[in-house]
């Protein structure tokens, strides 16, 4: 949060993550260059070096690939929060495999010539015009520029510094970056490889990532109905609302708002984390703070402040409970302002 | 800070989907009937080494 940076910190979950993201790696790797070396052709042979720039080539993509799934699948199902909540290890982790991958193309391919290899990337094969035989490592390289932004402006050094705003806008470019790898493959291995197995996985991991962006996407763009109640907006009936969960409003105009049930009370606050604009109400009531489910940014909420010594402020709103149904006036507060919870009628237990 | 990036993450799908769709099957389309994979024969590596 705001108060400090350390350059990185482990906790045991992280550190648990982390070693099974390595394992991953590591079990890929062997994978890939044993069946490569167990299945090649009769009278054609791999180099070592080729068998590993296919795996980590296959592995960066894939990496991405689920990378880019966890989002949307969290938006779906909250089992898979805990991905989210580390997601940026494994981010740095996918480039540092895209590195190696650029490596060796570079060593191998462009490394012999007396043309600079980076020069060579984009010079060497001109027919930039032509999509059957276009240079389609050049592609790979300008993603592999946008994943070095990003794994190098991932620390919330950096957010802080940048704002969020334009941090998250530097960090959506990882969807142009896939973009350019899909066509990157599509236009190279794709256009010299036997295998069928190579187009169906590229085509079902990228419809996959499509699919999933799109329909979650859509989701969030459903704005709530306002009521006969002088514009407030319904939330739930009351036996709808979990205990230490939110449910989601999003008015026509303004930011969505997370309205929580805490026990016996309800209170609203401003759907968006002042870390990296998270969905609050995705997350849920730990420890009485309301915790967001990207980091666990943590905020009261009766005033939407981050408890001491942390500084960070959302908006609250009004809530009120008429008929068994909750309603939340959508004209939100200034941030941090304390906002009387609404006591829940002792009939209306918690789910 | 707004949530901004949620309309922008629907503007930038809305553009990349259908690109990326029609990309693949482009490139699906001007797949060589009998694509030629890029290793080595074995042959040269011998001669090579």
């Amino acid at each position: 949060m705001s108060h400090g940076y350390k350059a990185i910190t482990w906790t045991p979950f992280k550190a648990r993550y982390d070693r099974w993201i390595l394992a991953g790696i590591a079990l890929w790797l062997i994978a890939f260059v044993g069946v490569s070396y167990t299945t090649q052709p009769p009278g054609e042979s791999f180099t070592p070096i080729q068998a590993l720039m296919r795996a980590t080539g296959t592995l960066a993509f894939a990496m991405l690939t689920f990378i880019l799934c966890i989002g949307p699948l969290a938006r779906l199902s909250r089992r898979f929060l805990p991905l989210l909540y580390n997601r940026r290890h494994l981010g740095v982790s996918t480039f540092l495999i895209a590195l190696v991958h650029a490596a060796l193309v570079l060593l191998w391919y462009h490394g012999f010539s007396e043309v600079n290899p980076l020069a060579s990337v984009f010079a060497s094969n001109p027919n930039y015009d032509s999509l059957a035989g276009f240079p389609f490592e050049s592609l790979g390289f300008i993603a592999l520029i946008i994943m070095f932004l990003m794994a190098a402006t991932s620390h919330d050094f950096y957010n802080a510094n940048l704002g969020p705003g334009t941090w998250k806008a530097l960090h959506m470019g990882v969807y142009i970056a896939y973009g350019l790898l899909v066509m990157h493959i599509a236009l190279g291995a794709l256009q010299f490889e036997k295998s069928p197995l190579y187009v169906t996985a590229l085509c079902a991991s990228s419809l996959t990532v499509i699919g999933l962006h799109v329909v979650t996407g859509m989701a969030s763009f459903r704005p709530a109905n306002r009521t006969a109640l002088e514009g407030w907006l319904k939330v739930a009936d009351l036996v709808d609302m979990e205990d230490t969960r939110a449910k989601i409003v999003r008015p026509s105009e303004g930011e969505a708002i997370a309205v929580f049930r805490s026990g016996q009370s309800i209170s609203a606050v401003s759907n968006v984390c002042r870390h990296q604009g998270g969905p609050l109400g995705e997350g849920k009531i730990v420890d009485g703070c309301i915790t967001c489910p990207w980091h666990g940014f943590q905020y009261s909420p009766e005033d939407g402040q981050s408890p001491p010594p942390f500084t960070e402020k959302i908006s609250t709103y009004a809530t009120k409970i008429v008929d068994g149904a909750v309603y939340v006036n959508p004209e939100p507060n200034v941030p941090g302002t304390p906002q009387a919870s609404t006591s829940i009628p002792a009939m209306e237990p918690a789910q | 800070m707004k949530r901004a990036h949620r309309r922008n993450h629907i503007l930038i799908w809305f553009l990349l989907a259908p690109a990326l769709v029609l990309g693949l099957l482009a490139a699906i389309m001007v797949r060589p009937a009998e694509p030629v994979n890029d290793v080595l024969p074995v042959e040269l590596i011998g001669e090579a080494d």
